[in-house]
């Protein structure tokens, strides 16, 4: 599986990496490098990396093939390469968070938690990806390092924010990725490039070392292109960290022996009203899902609508406020799309966004009730497939929407409180598109479950780009 | 495949019983309708950027100010639609300050 040539965009996951490197089948070295070779030939097409870490990468992978060769025990990533959003420090690079204006400073002296907790495991780092400029953004695009493409169709986009993670994952340059998500920019890109999302429970993984968007919604996670590399990849990260003030203090609850439980006795219901599907595309794929897992009854969330204005009013002004400095000083040197967007979020009244806070504990208390009855709860993930790259409105029922705000409008009401969501590929032709798995706060394993339910079942699969 | 029974939570905040909470959402009833901030007419948009340019010391181009504008009206849009939902004058915020 691991000889595969370069050109072959169907490579090993990384549970085959990790598998194969700890067997002493494949050396670290050949699975970096097999990585490196499809960087080269696939990334002038997808722009997924904005930084090649070779060197560091290949330095990596001969301290694991000597620990090895000394008969060490090797983690659980062993040789598994993957890549960070771009606004993870890096030691030695600049944090640029998808920025020009982040450029100018100095390369970050140290990396941040999350790469260190999966190095610590043996993963092994190739570099950093193209993101949405300061992470405000569902599209993909870029105006500084030019947009990510989706590696179904190279005129569409990611979406984003994380879209160089999403492009870097479906189009096979490494096994998993990892992006941030404020409000579905894990859940997004993971929808329109068909592959697998997690964004855990706010407060789970430390958010040390990363460059900030909205810090009372801001989350980070994994993408990958199967359920067990997802919770590979989480269960290395996972546990308290003093350094980010929001990360909870609670035990590691590792997920992958838990997999293959099933989803026998889980009560799992289809979100209606505001999430009800509205193209051909979103509807077959709930269906599709809901009836592989014999989910037969509806569910509403107490009104998702306001909840979504919520997290958007946050936004807007928490946003504006991390920026507000450096828009008096280097305006010009934004997209200008963001650059408008945060300053009319400075202008936000600070009674809205009080009022957002206050609604915010309301509604999580109403949706928790929700889970009395239901373990997990099915919805879209985008409301419809891969827009193509530039489009600015797209249909929604009956409805023209503008595309960059509304890609995230059944992500948003959900990451505004917390909750876990395991975001699931359904793989139809010609492009893929997304669920979101829902869970109550801390149950990222009754999702993961669902999720690599449906995968043995063939429902859902991260599929092979045309490329 | 079809589904059954419908869970549907009540679209109304929970006020917990106490004559305090009771009265606070009784005198709610009969509020008048707070106007919503998306009720602003287009020039008090535009006079709202001018103020908030001026003392935030923001810079504004003439070429930016109708995508802000855009920006703004949909802040204000969408923070009415929170801004006209009730909540009991004791609803806490949901970031805590731990000291």
């Amino acid at each position: 599986m691991l000889d595969t040539p370069a050109t072959d965009i169907a490579p090993a996951t990384a549970t085959a990496i990790a598998t194969a490197v700890a067997a002493g089948r494949v050396t670290a070295q050949s699975a970096v490098e097999t990585a490196l070779a499809r960087i080269r030939e696939r990334d002038p097409l997808l722009n997924s990396f904005t930084a090649v870490t070779e060197q560091r990468a290949l330095s990596r992978a001969a301290a694991i093939d000597e620990a090895r060769a000394r008969g060490k025990k090797l983690g659980p990533l062993a040789g598994v390469p993957f890549a960070v959003k771009n606004l993870f420090d890096v030691a030695g690079l600049t944090t640029v968070a998808g920025s020009k204006i982040n450029r100018d400073n100095p390369p970050a002296a140290r990396d941040a938690t999350l790469i260190e907790r999966l190095e610590a495991a043996g993963a092994i780092l190739l570099g950093a990806l193209n993101m949405g400029e300061y992470a405000y953004d569902f599209t993909g695009e870029n105006i500084h390092d030019g947009p990510s493409r989706n590696p179904h169709d190279l005129k569409r986009m990611t979406g984003g924010s994380s879209g160089g993670s999403g492009g870097a994952v479906g189009g096979g340059l490494v096994p998993f990725a990892l992006g941030s998500d404020t409000n579905g920019s894990i859940r997004v890109p993971s929808s329109l490039c068909g592959i697998f999302g997690l964004k855990p429970t706010y407060g789970r993984l430390s958010r040390a070392r990363t460059f900030p968007f909205v810090s009372s919604l801001d989350h980070l996670g994994p993408l990958a292109r199967s359920t067990r590399d997802l919770a590979l990849a989480y269960d290395a990260m996972q546990g308290y960290d003093a350094e980010d003030p929001a990360c909870n203090d609670r035990p590691a609850e590792p997920v992958v022996p838990l997999l293959d439980r099933g989803t026998e006795g889980l009560r799992i219901a289809v979100a209606s009203g505001y999430f009800k599907c509205k193209s051909g595309e979103a509807c077959y794929a709930i269906d599709r899902v809901a009836s592989a897992l014999g989910a037969n009854r509806d569910i509403e969330i107490p009104p998702a609508e306001r909840a979504r204005a919520a997290a958007f009013t946050i936004t807007a002004a928490e946003g504006a406020s991390l920026h507000l400095q450096r828009l008096r000083q280097r305006a010009t040197d934004y997209d200008p799309a963001v650059r408008d967007r945060l300053i009319a979020g400075a202008m936000t009244p600070a009674t809205l966004v009080l009022k957002a806070q206050k609604f915010r504990r309301w509604y999580r208390e109403e949706v928790l009730k929700l889970f009395d009855e239901v373990d997990a709860i099915l919805a879209p993930a985008t409301p419809c497939t891969a827009p193509l790259i530039g489009q600015q409105m797209f249909k929604h029922g009956d409805v023209e929407l503008p595309v960059r705000a509304n890609l995230g409008l059944y992500t948003q009401p959900i990451s505004f409180i917390g909750l876990p969501v395991v975001a699931v590929p359904v793989p139809l032709t010609p492009l893929p598109i997304g669920v979101q798995i829902i869970t109550a706060p801390w149950r990222e394993d009754v999702a993961l479950r669902i999720a690599h339910t449906l995968e043995a079942k063939g429902i859902v699969a991260a599929m092979r780009p045309p490329l | 495949m079809k589904r059954k029974a419908k869970v549907t939570a009540k679209a109304k905040p929970k006020v917990k019983a106490g004559p305090t909470r009771a009265k606070a959402v009784a005198k709610k009833t009969v509020t008048a309708k707070p106007r919503p901030a998306a009720a602003a007419q287009p020039d008090a948009v535009d006079m709202l950027i001018a103020a908030s340019t001026e003392t935030l010391k923001l810079p504004l181009d003439p070429s930016w100010h109708g995508g802000v504008k855009f920006n703004l009206q949909l802040i204000l849009r969408l923070g009415a639609v929170v801004d006209e939902f009730p909540l009991p004058d004791d609803a806490e915020p949901a970031p805590i300050f731990r000291a």
